[in-house]
């Protein structure tokens, strides 16, 4: 009952943080920044949130600028669907499949509808996943006090692992990025024994290699690199937008997939490695499973818009906890949230909640009040943002990478940041063009310290021996769903290629 | 259901898997330079594991997947898809080729002729945007800019010779 009252309390103290002018202002323009990256191809909100990494010093407290990232982050969620209805282009990767129910309903004239679902779902499974975070938070961070390194390197390794699992990419160039990516991370000098590692003699690369660089290089200025190769065409279905607001029956039909929605959602991203595109998925494959209609998916089913844009704006709410109470960072953008909070001076973990708790309630409180302003940004006012549309992909590419320049060059005041930032370009272009995700890289690169305090010092606990991580229960327990979600991967591919035998 | 979701998605991408052999090589030489030049640092044993045990350990891991990579391919039928489509190459390289010429050129013309010039080389080269868009955008992308970083933000931008 007292931590109950505890979250309470923490969570009033937090509307007082979030409803400061400032934070209020940066809140408001999160929203807006992560709507607009939402709506337009071809930027995503990791390539926005490392666009604004240089800046975040500069933008005030770590509280103010993790809630505009914060913003940035759910909001995109919100944008990505206008695009995927409008266009039948994916605004953001986890509106893909919003792409076939929402632009056949648009095609029939039930653009508004769609729209309407997308937003008001959203909406509620934004706040359900905020909820959850609120309370699932705290109990969780004090259970993670108990963690050891055993439980770290645990936790760490299932988080690469589901990230590859989930990533809906192939397996096995996911594992090869996370490699390439815990690699990278080795480079400057060792956390425990402070030996130089794999600097080339280059006395620059004894700090490692700069998130904030690698991040800016591989997704903005890779991403606008990659996107030059075709030329984005944005054909609206039409420009008029009417009957936003969901008639009765579009709202019983959609109720309980919102619902199912922002649960799965929740649940799948609370995972370390979990994160809003396979909740989109997953959400579309049970709708259409539980649907007593399956076959109007493809169709212009309202259910198929309704329950993956709930399940991925739960799906980003909840990416949050494995951040704030364990300090691992789940997916890319998160991990670049993290990577903010570190330039701010903040360490993300179990003990944040007790020693910042002006940054996790701040936080927190701000993406309910961040979920309000979503809702009216893209309710009533979604024409004004199907205008932005009509920017073209050709006007913004030059501004973004620009602003990347400008951007790395203001960390240290070096055009030399520039370069490196133009190879990591480079990198994450070809990378892109031989099919490997660069997100999975990332991640592991911001794990990657982690993961190695983690391992080395568990081994020194036991002497050598790598049972500890089987032995000890929590860690045993993460191992023992590790591997039971490989041995179901590996049994679903056996099955699904049969399948394609006999068929 | 999170299994068969994953595939679906995997189906919709466009493989390139011709270049997955190609890929394969450039990992598999990547996974034996770094084991080589992790066998120079102090490997420890198992009880003490040293600053080269996990890179090495890593770089192990990396050749077998660039194997399994390598080898996967050659399984599949030889595919001749090319690596650029038609000309599919002039774009990113004209993009590549503006951003340098904007690294280098910041420090002698400063923040200001540099990023007004790059706006109007990228949307006129690369995409032939007309003139009458280009030049206000150009103005008021370069003034904004100006502003956020030098009066918002106080980040010392370089002024090149305009500070003369």
């Amino acid at each position: 009952m007292g931590e109950f009252l505890g979250m309470f309390q923490g969570l009033a103290s937090g509307f007082d943080i979030a409803f400061t002018l400032t934070n209020l202002t940066f809140a408001l323009i999160g929203a807006v920044l992560g709507t607009m990256v939402g709506i337009l191809p071809g930027l995503g909100p990791s390539a926005t949130i490392s666009l604004l990494l240089p800046l975040s010093f500069k933008i005030g407290s770590p509280v103010t600028s993790i809630i505009m990232m914060a913003g940035i982050f759910y909001g995109a969620m919100y944008g990505g669907s206008t695009t995927s209805i409008l266009v039948n282009i994916p605004g953001e990767a986890a509106s893909v499949v919003t792409c076939i129910d929402g632009y056949q309903m648009a095609l029939k004239g039930r653009a508004g509808p769609a729209l309407g679902i997308a937003a008001i779902g959203s909406f509620i499974a934004g706040t359900i996943g905020v909820l959850g975070l609120t309370f699932v938070a705290p109990p969780l961070a004090e259970f993670a006090l108990k963690f050891g390194p055993p439980e770290y390197f645990s936790l760490t390794l299932f988080g690469l692992l589901m990230a590859t699992l989930l990533g809906g990419g192939s397996i096995l160039k996911g594992l090869i990025m996370v490699v390439l990516g815990l690699l990278l991370g080795s480079v400057g000098l060792d956390p425990i024994s402070g030996a130089i590692r794999f600097t080339w003699g280059l006395h620059m690369l004894q700090e490692g290699i700069d998130f904030v660089t690698l991040a800016m290089g591989m997704f903005g200025v890779g991403e606008i690199f990659y996107n030059l190769e075709k030329v984005l065409k944005t054909e609206l279905v039409t420009r008029k937008v009417t009957h936003l607001w969901p008639t009765l029956k579009d709202w019983a039909d959609s109720k309980w997939a919102v619902i199912r929605g922002s649960f799965i959602g929740f649940f799948i991203g609370i995972l370390p490695g979990g994160g809003a595109v396979i909740s989109s998925l997953v959400s579309y494959a049970v709708e259409k499973r539980v649907s007593k209609s399956p076959e109007e998916f493809g169709k212009g089913a309202i259910q198929g818009v309704a329950g993956p844009e709930s399940a991925n704006n739960a799906a980003a709410s909840a990416s949050f906890i494995p951040l704030l109470t364990l300090g691992i960072p789940g997916n890319a953008a998160i991990a670049m949230i993290f990577a903010a909070l570190l330039i701010q001076g903040v360490q993300p973990g179990p003990f944040l909640i007790t020693e910042k708790p002006e940054i996790f309630w701040g936080v927190v409180a701000s993406m309910y009040i961040g979920n309000v302003m979503l809702l009216i940004l893209n309710l009533p006012m979604v024409g004004l943002w199907v205008q932005l549309l009509r920017v073209p992909y050709s006007i913004l590419a030059p501004i973004v990478v620009l602003f990347c320049c400008v951007g790395v060059y203001s960390i240290r005041n070096t055009v030399f940041d520039i370069y490196v930032m133009g190879i990591f370009g480079v990198i994450g272009y070809i990378l892109r063009k031989v099919d490997l995700e660069p997100g999975p890289m990332i991640l592991a690169f911001v794990l990657g310290p982690i993961l190695e305090r983690a391992i080395r010092q568990a081994l020194l606990i036991s002497a050598g021996s790598p049972l500890i991580f089987f032995t000890r229960p929590i860690s045993g327990a993460l191992m023992g769903v590790l591997i039971l979600f490989i041995v179901l991967q590996v049994f679903f591919n056996i099955r699904q290629k049969k399948k394609k035998m006999n068929p | 259901m999170i299994f068969s979701a994953r595939i679906r998605l995997f189906k919709r991408r466009k493989s390139i898997e011709k270049w997955d052999r190609v890929t394969g090589y450039i990992l598999l030489a990547v996974g034996v330079i770094t084991a080589w030049s992790s066998t120079s640092l102090a490997m420890g044993k198992m009880r003490h594991p040293g600053p080269g045990f996990l890179p090495f350990g890593l770089a192990l891991i990396l050749i077998a997947l660039s194997i399994a990579l390598i080898t996967k391919s050659w399984k599949r039928e030889e595919q001749s898809v090319p690596f650029w489509p038609e000309r599919g190459w002039v774009r990113p390289l004209l993009g590549v080729g503006i951003f340098l010429l904007y690294a280098v050129l910041l420090p002698p013309l400063g923040f200001i002729l540099t990023t007004f010039f790059f706006l109007i080389i990228w949307m006129w080269g690369i995409e032939r945007i007309r003139w009458a868009t280009i030049l206000p955008i150009s103005i008021g992308v370069t003034a904004v800019l100006y502003f956020i970083f030098s009066y918002f933000l106080e980040v010392p931008l370089p002024a090149g010779f305009l500070s003369l």
